[in-house]
């Protein structure tokens, strides 16, 4: 078994770097109640790589098709510039906006993946391909991670108030459109990066039940963190150990164990009120 | 008198949609004013502009050097999901003063304590934001203004949804700010009835109209039934001030034959 697992430690310690980033931005993501811009942002980066894949097999723009990655992070940098600035706000309601994106981008990655001539199946993009990774890839996923950790370390206290109470910081003099962008722009490219390996599944996963599970047993903001990237971590190592084994695809098998660790918290949550 | 703010012919709004205009009043320094009128009047737009997160589409609102604004929102603009203790939320009103990336320092937390003790809840300090009272949350969020060291403390509805008891306290104690600090105070409100018995002045927003002036001033049948466009009484009981609307006249029985 262990062999096995070592077989793909290269995989496992981008799993680990993806699981990590996510799951604290995850915090934010949860607790601003923006669960399902994170879902249509990693859509949008799915759809720019069907996108890439699509125009690489029609001979168009070879140089830039050959690097989906550029096309993913253009179409979730759009998106984060259009819900970073308020998603539309008018007539049409924030979470039906999120809704339109989410259904249109999936649709477009689904048809466009369909009619690439070097496409591949379109669950790849739904599960990841996350035993592909290679030593290459964890390392450009680090040079993603660790700037953007850097940046909510040192600014731990900026985007914590702009997302708490947005009007006094606004009154003390903070510029609350700048540092929601920087927190979206944070949260899109790291969406845009891990979605080429981890699949929309597994990247919404990471977002959300890691830092559910954080927020359920912790009762401070630093320990939600804490639990919420412990728990994210526990979830790839476990679920990948399981998977490789036992035959099992890893996205699914992580996100189960995601699943019954905030069940746990949940557990612990009901336990600490008695 | 230092003024503090000074609206000069000032017109308010948003993009070409003229909300007040022509507004000309300034707040002097050791003010106690009550900003009433019913939502949607402009109340916030004159609050956005005096916080200078709204700029006049005409004439100038300006503020003294240096000026600092202790902003009390309404409570239910916070989050109370967040998982943060009154400290936590307290040394937010000392963020721009630490700095870009820097943390709060011991200085800082002595602040916050201080803050806490002025408003009554210093053995609250530990506490999840979430697990106290609508009263309890209101006093945090009054320490988190004061502790920047404000020149002004605004307080937008400080008693929306509040029982009799926790409004009492929570007026006693922002005009306990007042007196004992000679902190000029600007209170939002749409409850005349209880602003108009601890404010010294009122401005009145209603139906587009503008009105500034003493509580005595302003606290009459003349000027209130010309604001609001009815009768209304204004009355006195055990010292205190009571405005009530006359009822509307009964229509009489319709005549059938």
């Amino acid at each position: 078994m262990l062999d096995a697992i070592l077989l793909f430690r290269d995989a496992l310690y981008g799993a680990l770097v993806i699981a990590v980033a996510c799951s604290v931005l995850g915090v934010y993501v949860v607790l601003r109640r923006i669960v399902f811009v994170g879902a249509a942002l990693a859509q949008l980066s799915s759809a720019g790589i069907a996108l890439a894949l699509w125009l690489g097999g029609q001979g168009l723009m070879l140089g830039l098709a050959s690097h989906p990655i550029a096309f993913a992070l253009l179409l979730t940098i759009a998106g984060v510039l259009f819900f970073g600035a308020g998603g539309g706000r008018g007539r049409v309601p924030p979470d039906a906006t999120i809704g339109v994106t989410y259904a249109v981008a999936a649709a477009a990655g689904i048809i466009l993946i369909s009619k690439a001539k070097t496409g591949e199946a379109h669950d790849i993009f739904l599960q990841g391909n996350i035993l592909g990774i290679t030593a290459t890839d964890t390392v450009t996923l680090i040079a993603v991670a660790v700037p953007v950790l850097l940046l909510h370390v040192i600014f731990y206290k900026e985007f914590l108030f702009v997302s708490f109470d947005r009007e006094t910081a606004r009154t003390l003099g903070y510029n609350v459109s700048f540092w929601n962008l920087l927190l979206y722009l944070t949260l899109g490219l790291v969406i845009a990066f891990a979605m080429q390996f981890a699949g929309v599944m597994l990247v919404f996963n990471f977002l959300v039940v890691p830092a559910v599970t954080g927020l359920l047993v912790s009762r401070g903001m630093a320990g939600a963190f804490f639990w919420s990237v412990f728990s994210a971590v526990l979830a790839a190592v476990v679920g990948f150990s399981i998977s490789v084994p036992f035959d099992l695809p890893s996205g699914p098998a992580i996100i189960a164990v995601s699943g019954a660790l905030a069940l746990l918290a949940y557990g612990v949550r009901l336990a600490q009120r008695r | 008198m230092t003024e503090l703010v000074r609206f000069d012919h000032a017109t308010l709004g948003y993009g070409r949609r003229v909300i007040l205009s022509d507004l000309t009043f300034d707040i002097p320094e050791g003010d106690f004013l009550g900003m009433v009128g019913p939502n949607g009047a402009g109340k916030t737009t004159i609050l956005r502009a005096i916080l200078g997160t709204l700029k006049p589409s005409a004439g100038t609102v300006t503020h003294a050097d240096g000026m600092r604004f202790g902003y009390v929102p309404q409570r239910d603009q916070v989050d109370y999901n967040f998982p943060l203790t009154v400290t936590d939320v307290v040394m937010m009103g000392r963020y721009d003063r630490i700095g870009l990336g820097r943390r709060p320092g011991k200085g800082d937390r002595d602040l916050a304590h201080r803050a806490l003790d002025h408003v009554g809840i210093a053995d609250l300090a530990g506490q999840p934001l979430n697990a106290l009272s609508g009263g309890q949350k209101q006093r945090t969020l009054i320490a988190r203004a004061l502790v920047g060291e404000p020149n002004v403390l605004i307080l937008d509805e400080p008693t929306n949804g509040m029982d009799l008891v926790s409004t009492t306290q929570i007026l006693g104690l922002v005009r306990e700010l007042h007196e004992r600090n000679g902190l000029t105070v600007l209170m939002v409100s749409h409850a005349l009835n209880e602003v108009a018995n601890y404010v010294e002045r009122i401005a009145l927003v209603v139906n587009g109209g503008f009105r500034i002036g003493a509580v005595d001033d302003i606290m009459t049948h003349s000027v209130l039934s010309e604001m609001y466009r009815i009768p209304v009484d204004v009355d006195s009981f055990n010292g205190h001030r009571i405005v009530v609307a006359r009822r509307e006249p009964q229509l009489p029985p319709r005549d059938n034959a």
